[in-house]
């Protein structure tokens, strides 16, 4: 059973209040090492500069979406087997079915609760202790 | 739950930015702009507003949100076309979503009943039936969701079942990994690329590239590549010259500024760039971001070679052994240490209050700090300056040479103080663009409400001024597009009848002038009609019937107190007050408005304030036994009368020659109410001064005493307004002086013609 606090963790979103509340949300789950980025591009550098478990991200941004950021996470060998979790506004079939061509490990609709943003974690990498 | 109040306090904040944008890409549209970026930057910003709002349980506002973002993503999907008369409807759903955003925040009502209309009007434009399928949202998660009590979790609002896989349409089947996984997989974390391009000084100074990748090699297993592409055909070599890149892998446990050292005695000589795990990465990189986040180091040099066709592959001896140290911890990211020499940097402008400084978006390092802190630090820094005056005046008095090392390190006292100074004003320096955002708003309404057509545009929004300053300026500007709209653009009809465009055009602009902010609003409307003003003032006895008047100071009647041209008092410009209080609030601020206007063209307000409400270079003078400022910004020069410069004029005034003009002499100490009689200009020293509105008038003081900075103390906080008094503030010496209101000064010698100072403020007619 991985322990949240020793996965580290990148939230991506272009909102200020999004990424308090996904950090916020993280570390009541336990999670600690926690790095933000507001759009694809500085979030796909911070990955490159020093790699994260587990990347959150918001799917639209400006610069580079979350679909975008994906599809080059997936491209990079170094930081391709990073956990990869899309949140989105609403449950929109076309975007999660394009997210999971690009190899999408799980998505969570905003708004969420932590109980149910841990579960889409552990969906992932197993019951977090 | 304090965080979360926090965040929440975060998120209105963004909104404020979120609704900005929103309105700002809005009237790009409403320009003609149907660029795909701008219709999705609209759209974000109504999206972002609805996620926050939906986190927070905020339900009117996600309610409207939605059915806005609907409309918006069926413009983005083309479903619905972006026409300018859209553009139009989704400004005014703007502002309901603005208030909405102000309501959720305890600030102000929404109209629900405006609310619902415009959200029945939204859905008539997102036509269902006519959206493709495919395009469409198959489900939208539940918007309107109850509020969660306070105790309940982080964004506790919306019930699970919103996240049910379900909702797809298909199976969703979560990818498992395991950190282990991950961790296998990664490159190994202690490989580096270090890239060496020698300049030709490195070898000049007698150093080796050799001898480096010797030194790399004891760090760890290295693998160095050249690329010698840039080389020149023999015949063309400059053999002083330096031509190759070395390109070397370097295995290691030890840390960047290990590495870095090795370059130590290189410093300069060669372009060195270190960057973690293999050089593929850095390219890849280059290449998904096409934008300037290439390392400069390389722009910085020669023309880029063309890789190199054939590398020359060195494998370097092994890494001595017991130069293994202990395994160092994981170095700072090399990409993310670079950032701050990638931020934008602010082109450098003579005083630091001027530069106009680049807002930085989201994610560049922003500290944001509580404003009463930085006031607090502005007030210490004016006891500093007033203390260091204390000091150096206290010095002088002992008599103490200019020239020793006490008066010299006061000298460099006084300049830093300056420098903490300027500095900490930049810190509170903001952009207008806070108080401009909210015009177009305005404007829509002022239009709306009067039926007339008009188009806001707007200048120099990045235009720096003090925080203080910029509070202020919200009510002045409001009056004067009021004013702009209702008394100066006239009815489409009208526009049509003379030619012009129905639409008419309200610019509004910010700039800096000789040290000031200048805001001017301007019209192309039918301009101030002098004969009706005229008579206006002459009825309402604000002007004698026989005044000689120039056009331009007849435009300026509009200020007088007790003067309003509207027939009726509409709810418009009106509200009983006119642009007497205006100007009154204005010159409060040690400011002036003026308005010029030229018949059929239209009209322009100009007001001008300082750049902050802290500080003022000023001339100290003795007046009657009384110590005051004269602002430095308004004295054209100083001089000492000749008798026969000095010529009568009527029974009390008198006006000085100054080369080829006469200036009219007033003695401050008269106008100020000191004393009744003035003593002979000749005994004492004449400041020539120029108003806002050009008009020169030559004041008399008893002696000068010098320049210097003083920190204004607000008289109308600490006491109440004075006329022709801007402001007090400390000497030196500890004395309290006031700060002399140049304009309002010349203003009450022309109406007063240079009598005694009555206790009122005196209407012209009352002569």
């Amino acid at each position: 059973m991985p322990q949240a606090s020793s996965i580290s963790v990148l939230v991506v979103d272009d909102q200020l209040t999004m990424r308090a509340l996904i950090r916020n949300a993280l570390q009541q789950i336990g999670f600690k090492d926690i790095r933000e980025a507001p759009d694809g591009e500085e979030a796909l550098k911070n990955l490159l500069a020093k790699p994260a478990n587990l990347v959150i991200s918001d799917f639209n941004m400006p610069k580079m979406d979350g679909l975008a950021l994906l599809r080059a996470v997936r491209s990079h060998p170094p930081i391709r087997q990073t956990a990869f979790v899309m949140l989105t506004g609403r449950a929109d079939r076309e975007l999660v079915q394009r997210a999971v061509q690009f190899g999408v490990n799980n998505y969570c609709v905003k708004p969420f609760t932590v109980q149910g943003l841990r579960e889409k974690i552990e969906q992932v990498f197993g019951p977090l202790t | 739950m304090d965080e979360l109040e926090a965040i929440k306090v975060t998120f209105f904040q963004e909104c404020e930015e979120l609704l900005a944008d929103l309105e700002g890409g809005l009237l790009a549209m409403q320009e003609g702009a149907g660029d795909l970026e701008t219709v999705n930057a609209v759209f974000r910003a109504v999206h972002s507003i609805k996620g926050g709002a939906g986190a927070f349980g905020l339900e009117p506002l996600v309610r409207f949100a939605h059915v806005f973002e609907t409309l918006l993503d069926a413009v983005r999907s083309g479903t619905v076309p972006n026409t300018v008369e859209l553009a139009a409807v989704l400004l005014r759903a703007s502002d309901i979503l603005a208030d909405h955003v102000s309501a959720a925040r305890g600030l102000g009502d929404v109209d629900m009943g405006a609310s619902a209309a415009m959200a029945a009007e939204l859905e008539t434009w997102t036509d269902p039936n006519a959206a493709p399928a495919a395009h469409a949202p198959l489900v939208e998660d539940a918007a309107p969701v109850a509020a969660a009590p306070a105790a309940a979790s982080v964004s506790g609002v919306a019930d699970d079942d919103a996240m049910d896989d379900d909702d797809l349409g298909f199976v969703f089947v979560p990818q498992t990994i395991t950190v282990e996984a991950q961790a296998a997989d990664a490159e190994p974390s202690n490989v580096w690329t270090v890239s060496i391009r020698p300049k030709s000084d490195l070898y000049r100074k007698a150093n080796e590239t050799a001898l480096l990748l010797r030194e790399l090699s004891r760090l760890g297993p290295i693998k160095a590549t050249l690329d010698d592409s840039a080389l020149p055909a023999l015949g063309e070599l400059d053999p002083e010259a330096a031509f190759v890149t070395w390109s070397v892998r370097l295995e290691t446990e030890e840390d960047e500024s290990a590495i870095r050292e090795v370059f130590e005695f290189v410093d300069g000589d060669c372009d060195l760039e270190i960057t973690r795990g293999e050089g593929g990465v850095q390219d890849a990189m280059a290449s998904l971001l096409a934008v300037a986040e290439a390392p400069p180091v390389v722009e910085a040099v020669e023309p880029a070679p063309a890789p190199a066709p054939e590398p020359i592959e060195i494998i370097a001896p092994a890494p001595v052994a017991e130069v293994v140290e202990p395994v160092a911890p994981a170095p700072a990211p090399v990409v993310e240490a670079a950032k701050p020499a990638a931020a934008p940097a602010a082109p450098a402008a003579a005083t630091p209050k001027a530069t106009p400084v680049e807002v930085p978006g989201p994610g560049q390092s922003v500290i944001r700090v509580d404003p009463e802190r930085i006031d607090r630090l502005i007030d210490l820094v004016g006891e500093l300056v007033i203390n260091q005056a204390m000091l150096a005046q206290r010095v002088g008095e002992y008599g103490i040479a200019p020239s020793s090392n006490l008066a010299m390190g006061l000298d460099e006292l006084e300049q830093l103080t300056r420098e903490i100074q300027d500095s900490v004003m930049a810190i509170r320096a903001q952009p207008v663009k806070s108080v401009f955002q909210r015009m177009p708003r305005l404007v829509r309404e002022v239009a709306n409400m009067t039926s007339k057509q008009a188009r806001l545009v707007m200048e120099g929004e990045n235009t720096e001024v003090d925080k203080t300053v910029i509070e202020r300026l919200s009510d002045p500007i409001t009056h004067m597009l009021r004013n702009a709209i209702d008394h100066g653009l006239e009815s489409p009809e009208e526009r049509k009848a003379a030619g012009k465009n129905p639409e008419g055009v309200v610019r509004l602009a910010a700039l800096h002038r000789s040290g000031r902010i200048v805001i001017e609003v301007s019209d192309d409307g039918k301009g101030i009609n002098r004969e009706r003003v005229f008579g206006i003032a002459v009825k309402k006895g604000l002007i004698a019937p026989d005044l000689q008047l120039t056009d331009e100071e007849i435009d300026n009647l509009i200020f007088l107190p007790g003067f309003s041209t509207a027939e009726k008092i509409s709810d418009v410009s009106g509200r009983g007050v006119g642009m007497d209080v205006v100007k009154r609030s204005v010159q409060a601020l040690g400011g002036r408005i003026s308005i010029a206007s030229r018949p059929g063209q239209g009209s322009t307000f100009t007001l001008s304030l300082p750049l902050t409400l802290a500080v003022l270079d000023g001339m100290v003078v003795d007046v009657a036994g009384e110590t005051l400022v004269v602002p430095l910004a308004a004295i054209v020069e100083s001089l000492r009368p000749k008798p026969e410069e000095v010529r009568p004029l009527g029974p009390v005034g008198s006006v000085l020659a100054v080369r080829d003009s006469f200036v009219p002499l007033i003695d401050v100490g008269q106008a100020l109410g000191y004393r009744d009689h003035s003593p002979a200009p000749t005994d004492g020293v004449v400041l020539l001064v120029e108003g806002e509105d050009g008009s020169r008038a030559a004041l008399v003081a008893d002696a000068i005493h010098g320049q210097r900075q003083v920190v204004i103390k607000s008289l109308e906080q600490n006491y109440q307004q004075v006329e022709g008094v801007a402001a007090a503030t400390i000497l030196g010496d500890g004395r309290v002086a006031l700060i002399l209101d140049v304009d309002a000064t010349i203003a009450m010698r022309r109406r007063d013609g240079g009598a005694p100072r009555p206790t009122e403020p005196t209407l012209i007619a009352a002569e």
